[in-house]
């Protein structure tokens, strides 16, 4: 696997960027929110870049910009159960997870707002990680705030379900319909599209198969030991000094 | 060292009164550096242009300053204390950087170069604790007051300028790649770097970097920065220090466990315990204190990573671990609900006195959390994740098939639960491990002996088992027949 910091589509000016003392200035801003934008409508992701942005908004919270970040959080979501939600969330305000107050005692903090929207993505985050796939899609469905958060994250709903496949694939090596139904948050046709077309599985009558893969084999493993040809130096070495 | 226990909380006393402000105007100017300027010469390189402060002092009076700039702050420093030192090593952090060509001083010792970094960035970080506190409480008029005139002190882009301008000047980074490859570094040196006060500084600033990006939440990038230095290389700089060596493994294991990858954390943390476990030659240290919480904080932090991910000790780090956590350690590895408050209690003891690099809110009091309950709840979110792992494990170690109702009915929970708990277990017991390169560097592996599949409601269950070692035994009896 590649190393954290390594992105296959990062442009050259990014890279420059990231690896110079540039990523601290607070003119790149606008750079590193343009390349968010396009990783939105590209389908493309590049975590460390995202993360050298909300830095600079941790050092200058002036130039913050609540879409960029719920923009950034949303696709941190298209690539769980890695850590990334919660690097994210490490370089945010410290009182934007902290219970928020009801509406309107509190009208001086103007990213009251951001805060909600955060919290609501960590409450997806949870579910997400939790593998309680069902929940995560009931809660997207239950708020309009949901709708406006993942807007612009292009294919974000194809996004999660190939990622709940991957994870399915993971650890199944056949799966109830129904319950895979209500993890893909899809029925009918469109189901059946999703699970042949897209992830190459079959489905026979009620239940899913998975073709096997080296993570939902789970074949017991002999670790053997590893046999080193200089563990038999003195052996040979005797084999010339006593001749029979 | 970020352990050492806060100031006390201000107290009003006579102390001097700020310094005048033709004073502070070189700190200004370092502080807005980052945000004026507008263009970087070509190494990055700030160039201030400006006489030096310290230039007409007295080699005598510039040796006490050294010696101050590496003395820990008194216990009850005043917020005016803390701003005049802030201004001290501005001032010669300016005077080393920005004079004419390499300054040409003696260090006070040989290990200055760390103190001095480690002094400034310990100060840097509780002043921003206290800052954040102070706005929190709301209670103290005055130093709100002096806090809200001062925005700039102890700024985070200053503090960062300092280490990066280091960095640069000795071509540290350019040197250790150049040791890495084999060749002579002194070739890559440079005019600054050649000098022990440079090359040391750099050196040191880059554990310090290090230390400041963890504080500020940013691990990634806080393993990033050490991609220049081999941990692996006995003769490293910051092995020498015992101070430096264990407080290197205590970021770089911390920031591996915020990134979930326990088993580099473990790695990381067994590595300097089973070190100091053998040496046992910080005793003789008058930092003997701090290093010994940061010890005590890297047991707990290695007894948390454990639980995360099952892993043998090295013996004398297991037993320290009984002797002082036994019971905690065990409820960690049992999981569940009780656990939750276990792993809160510790992780609070044992992590880093995180910070907010900007002044606070003082607008909004209610706002200015302290940062560590910011990155608890971050945390806490993944235990509370994991808690059934250890519940699933312990169950599926006694079978090769089992059906998910069964157990579903030996667990009492329900069977849609468990088989979230089925899947969380087995995402989590892959994980990226470090298997050479950069620190960032690894690849996915199952590090966990129980592996298993779901067919429908039927859970296939393996075990990788070590084989037996028959080349020892073979060679031993081959002894024999001699």
């Amino acid at each position: 696997m590649a190393p954290f910091d390594y992105a296959p589509d990062r442009p050259d000016n990014i890279d420059v960027i990231l690896n110079g003392l540039d990523r601290y200035n607070p003119e790149t801003t606008s750079v590193f929110q343009d390349y968010v934008m396009q990783q939105c409508e590209n389908q493309t992701y590049d975590c460390y870049a995202n993360l050298a942005l909300l830095k600079l908004y941790q050092f200058n919270p002036h130039l913050t910009r609540d879409e960029t970040i719920t923009n950034i959080l949303v696709k941190s979501l298209t690539v769980f159960p890695s850590p990334d939600f919660s690097l994210c969330l490490s370089l945010l305000p410290s009182h934007i997870l902290s219970p928020l107050k009801t509406s309107h005692s509190n009208p001086a903090a103007g990213d009251a707002p951001l805060s909600e929207a955060v919290q609501k993505l960590f409450v997806l985050n949870n579910l997400l990680n939790g593998a309680d796939y069902a929940a995560f899609w009931a809660t997207l469905d239950s708020d309009d705030l949901y709708a406006d958060l993942v807007a612009d994250v292009a294919g974000f709903e194809e996004l999660m379900r190939v990622r709940i496949a991957v994870t399915v694939s993971g650890v199944m090596r056949e799966v109830d319909r129904g319950v895979l139904e209500g993890w893909l948050n899809c029925t009918g046709r469109e189901f059946e599209r999703f699970v042949s077309e897209v992830c190459q599985w079959k489905v026979e009558g009620n239940v899913v198969k998975v073709p096997l893969n080296k993570e939902n084999e789970a074949k017991g493993t002999v670790v053997r030991e590893n046999v080193k040809f200089d563990q038999f130096a003195r052996v040979i070495k005797r084999a010339y000094e006593q001749p029979a | 060292m970020s352990y050492r226990q806060q100031a006390q909380p201000y107290q009003q006393a006579d102390g001097p009164a700020r310094a005048p402000a033709d004073e502070s105007d070189d700190e200004e100017a370092l502080v807005n550096e980052y945000r004026e300027q507008t263009q970087y010469d070509e190494d990055g390189m700030v160039d201030l242009d400006r006489a030096t402060s310290l230039g007409a002092a007295s080699q005598q009076d510039i040796q006490a300053q050294l010696q101050a700039a590496a003395t820990p702050l008194e216990f009850q420093a005043t917020l005016d204390t803390k701003f005049a030192s802030y201004d001290n090593y501005c001032s010669l952090f300016h005077f080393i950087l920005n004079s004419d060509g390499p300054v040409d001083l003696e260090m006070p010792n040989y290990y200055w170069a760390w103190e001095v970094i480690d002094e400034f960035i310990y100060q840097f970080n509780s002043f921003c604790s206290y800052r954040q506190r102070v706005a929190l409480r709301n209670e103290n008029a005055e130093e709100i007051q002096l806090l809200r005139e001062n925005p700039n002190t102890w700024g985070c882009y200053s503090v960062l300028n300092v280490l990066y301008s280091l960095i640069q000047r000795s071509a540290i980074s350019e040197q250790l790649a150049a040791a890495k490859r084999g060749e002579d570094a002194s070739l890559y040196a440079g005019e600054y770097g050649n000098r022990p006060l440079y090359k040391m500084l750099g050196y040191f600033s880059i554990i310090g970097l290090l230390r400041v990006h963890c504080l500020l939440g940013d691990f990634s990038l806080a393993l990033k920065t050490l991609d220049d230095i081999e941990l692996n290389n006995k003769k490293g700089m910051f092995a020498r220090h015992t101070t430096a060596h264990i407080t290197t493994y205590y970021y770089i294991g911390f920031s591996y466990m915020m990134m979930r990858r326990y088993a580099d954390a473990i790695r990381m943390f067994s590595h300097i315990l089973v070190y100091i476990s053998r040496t046992k030659n910080f005793q003789k240290n008058s930092q003997f204190d701090t290093n010994a919480k940061t010890v005590d904080q890297m047991h707990v932090l290695i007894a948390i990573s454990v639980a995360f991910q099952p892993t043998r000790l090295d013996d004398t780090i297991h037993t320290a671990l009984r002797e002082k956590y036994g019971e905690q350690f065990n409820r960690m590895q049992r999981g569940g609900p009780d656990s939750i408050p276990i792993f809160e209690e510790l992780f609070r003891a044992a992590c880093p006195k995180f910070i907010s690099p900007t002044p606070p809110d003082f607008d909004n009091p209610e706002v200015n959390i302290d940062p560590v309950e910011h990155q608890v709840t971050i945390f806490m979110a993944e235990v509370r994740n994991n808690m059934w792992s250890p519940t699933v494990r312990s169950y599926l170690k006694l079978y090769t098939t089992m059906d998910l109702k069964k157990l579903a009915g030996f667990l009492e929970v329900e069977p849609e639960k468990l088989r979230h708990w089925l899947l969380v277990n087995k995402q989590r017991s892959r994980q990226v491990k470090w298997n050479g390169g950069g620190l960032l560097d690894g690849t996915v592996e199952n590090l966990s002996d129980l592996d298993y599949a779901m067919e429908g409601d039927l859970i296939h269950i393996s075990e990788s088992k070590t084989g037996r070692r028959l080349v020892e035994w073979y060679l031993r009896n081959l002894q024999r027949t001699y």
